[in-house]
């Protein structure tokens, strides 16, 4: 039984190894047009990453400035116009009891004055509990939050405040200084009249473009106020957060959510991110068409080559699997040149950016371009399924090569 | 099937009833006629006929790459063509080795990976297949040449390349198609002698295809085809068949040069 080996038909074809250099070996081979090739291929999926990569990077911007400090899993809770029911403590409790409530900050916020040193400045004064801190990410850059300090009387300034007094120089030399606030409350009680305390800077906190500052609830609690002004919801999965919403709603409550503007902001994205695509994708059908054609004169050059190698032994398998691995090393190779050169036309670009805005009294840095490694891979993934797309048709004709005529050819 | 005196017992290929034939326009054409004839294992069988005689399109079938129309092809008394793509293939890497008259190679390889492809269609590895590779060239005397692109080499050491090739993978057969055909006189000799050795020493069964009257000597079968017909001369029969052979083609360029006065 010489011929029917039992284990015939199940004989490793070739080694994908050897494949893959049999391959590489004939893309080298003619390295001008394997050079176009993965030139084209990277100038397509270069122009599509580098869209992209601007596009997710905007919306990074966009996200983190309108959004900002804010934990998407959180929900405003405000009264509404008429006033008719009151954020005190039995609402509290019964948005507490709420199931899925991780947490709940609370918050009053009145128009005041500051007054460092000789540097006054109008601002925002928040009385904000332990919870409020928790849920809010108030981008501590000095000093300690409120709830970690053991000040009777502590409290946070944010940068824009410091600006104002031109104090933002040297933030560790405002720590521990005094500073008092005085707020009228005579608008929500008339016997309080005017509220003035002396209080100790904890921390500088970067949040925000105009003047804010943070003290303990308790103080206002103290007076008597027992009305909150706003209260955060910590839900504790961002899947429930509608839900929550629309009990607290339902409570008579009004409720917002950065969420809404999240997922806006998201939607208008994923339009533009499409019209990005779909002007990379121009460059992208020329990099396919080079492809296509690449591996097609490839064949129709190599039919000889191909005829020997089935004469010699090889199953059609192999001679599919030469071309698929061919078409892979095209467009691996032209991706990853091509996300690289977009990847260092981004940083270009963005350092020309940061240049212009900094001329214009911009001196934060920006980062326009994001490279998420789901993006890349997602990229490279995309042109993998193009090559095995574009592939199919010149494979199939490989395998379906007659020997005999292939080795007549001249 | 006529009873011919083989040179051995064992007859590696039979044939039986084998025909094929092929459509050119409208016109059915018989490449080769129905025939039955063995090819006896460990011998030189050399298929001699002039151009567009079939030579090639009996080799193809003995090659397993073209199914005869009729008839059936055995190899140790397998049917052949009863084989899937997959076990033909087989069959051609482990079998035969061959040799054409043109010598064909993947250009984009140099002369060791060149013939080590017979190898890797075993399935074997690069180191192992390179190192056996690298033995058949010893034995061709081409070892220097490994690492060089075959084209850039003269036909006659493409030629010993290409010998290389053939018995890379230690197959039992051989199948020499005009290997000396666009040889000079000394590389063809050359190569005719690498065959008579392979067969000698390596007890290869050689199957040549020639239509050079020079080389019949070194048959121990015979098959003289003409037009597609077949004939077996027995091994006791070569020697005047081809001097036959010889007496009629001097007849031929004799009257061809009084005509031409």
């Amino acid at each position: 039984m010489r011929l029917k080996q039992p284990s015939a038909k199940d004989k490793p074809a070739v080694r994908l190894r050897i494949l893959a250099s049999l391959a590489w070996q004939n893309l080298l081979h003619k390295k001008l047009r394997t050079s176009l090739t993965v030139a084209g291929i990277a100038v397509g999926i270069g122009a599509v990453y580098f869209l992209l990569s601007l596009g997710f990077g905007v919306q990074r911007l966009v996200v983190n400035e309108v959004v900002g400090n804010q934990s998407i899993r959180t929900i405003d809770v405000r009264t509404d116009n008429s006033k008719a029911v009151k954020i005190n403590d039995i609402s509290t409790e019964r948005i507490a009891n709420i199931s899925n409530v991780k947490e709940i900050g609370k918050s009053y916020f009145f128009p005041g004055n500051l007054k460092i040193n000789n540097s006054e400045n109008d601002s925002i004064i928040y009385g904000v509990n332990d919870g409020y801190e928790n849920l809010t990410n108030l981008n501590l850059i000095k000093g300690s939050r409120l709830s970690d300090s053991k000040e009777d009387n502590p409290i946070l300034l944010n940068k824009a405040s410091l600006e104002a007094m031109g104090l933002d120089k040297d933030l560790t030399q405002v720590l521990n200084k005094s500073v008092e606030i005085s707020i009228p409350l005579s608008k929500i009680k008339k016997d309080l009249g005017k509220l003035k305390k002396t209080f100790k800077v904890v921390g500088v906190i970067d949040s925000g473009s105009g003047s804010e500052v943070f003290v303990r609830s308790d103080i206002f609690r103290g007076l008597g106020i027992t009305e909150l002004t706003q209260l955060k919801v910590g839900v504790n999965d961002v899947e429930n957060v509608n839900t929550v919403r629309s009990q607290i709603e339902n409570l008579g409550f009004e409720t917002s959510s950065p969420v809404d503007t999240l997922n806006e902001i998201n939607r208008v994205f994923q339009f533009i991110n499409i019209i990005l695509v779909g002007f990379g994708g121009i460059g992208m059908i020329i990099a396919i068409l080079g492809m296509f054609n690449t591996l097609t004169v490839s064949l129709l050059e190599r039919t000889r080559e191909i005829g020997l190698m089935f004469a010699l032994g090889a199953r059609s398998i192999d001679m599919k699997r030469l071309f698929i691995f061919e078409a892979l090393l095209l467009s691996i190779s032209g991706s990853i040149i091509g996300i690289i050169g977009a990847y260092l036309l981004g940083i270009v670009i963005n350092l020309v950016m940061n240049f212009f805005a900094s001329q214009r009294g911009v001196h934060e840095g920006f980062d326009l371009f994001a490279n998420p490694p789901i993006l890349i891979i997602g990229v490279i993934l995309f042109m993998i399924f193009v090559g095995l797309l574009v592939v199919v048709l010149p494979s199939r004709r490989a395998q379906k090569i007659n020997p005999i005529d292939a080795l007549r050819r001249e | 099937m006529t009873s011919v005196k083989l040179p051995v017992d064992k007859s590696l290929f039979t044939t039986n009833n084998l025909m094929l034939t092929y459509t050119s326009g409208d016109q059915e054409v018989t490449a080769i006629h129905p025939c039955s004839l063995q090819i006896p294992e460990g011998s030189i069988t050399v298929i001699y006929g002039s151009s567009g005689s079939g030579k090639s399109s009996l080799l193809n079938i003995l090659s397993g790459l073209q199914k005869p129309t009729k008839g059936t092809l055995n190899f140790y008394g397998e049917d052949v063509y009863r084989q899937s793509h997959n076990e033909l293939a087989y069959f051609r890497a482990h079998e035969l080795g061959i040799v054409y008259q043109t010598n064909y190679w993947v250009k984009s390889l140099s002369v060791i990976d060149n013939i080590s492809l017979p190898l890797f269609f075993q399935g074997e590895s690069k180191e192992s297949a390179h190192q056996k590779t690298l033995d058949a060239l010893r034995r061709v005397d081409m070892e220097k040449y490994a690492h060089k692109y075959p084209v850039l080499l003269s036909g006659g050491e493409q030629q010993r390349v290409a010998m290389a090739r053939a018995i890379v993978s230690d197959p039992p057969v051989i199948i020499a198609d005009e290997p000396t055909g666009s040889l000079d006189t000394e590389n063809g000799n050359m190569i005719i002698k690498l065959l008579q050795k392979l067969q000698k020493e390596g007890n290869k069964t050689i199957i040549m295809v020639t239509h050079n009257l020079e080389y019949l000597y070194i048959a121990d079968h015979l098959l003289e085809i003409q037009d597609g017909k077949i004939e077996q001369i027995e091994q006791d029969k070569i020697a005047s068949t081809v001097r036959s052979m010889l007496s009629d083609t001097r007849k031929r360029i004799t009257g061809l040069m009084e005509d031409g006065k």
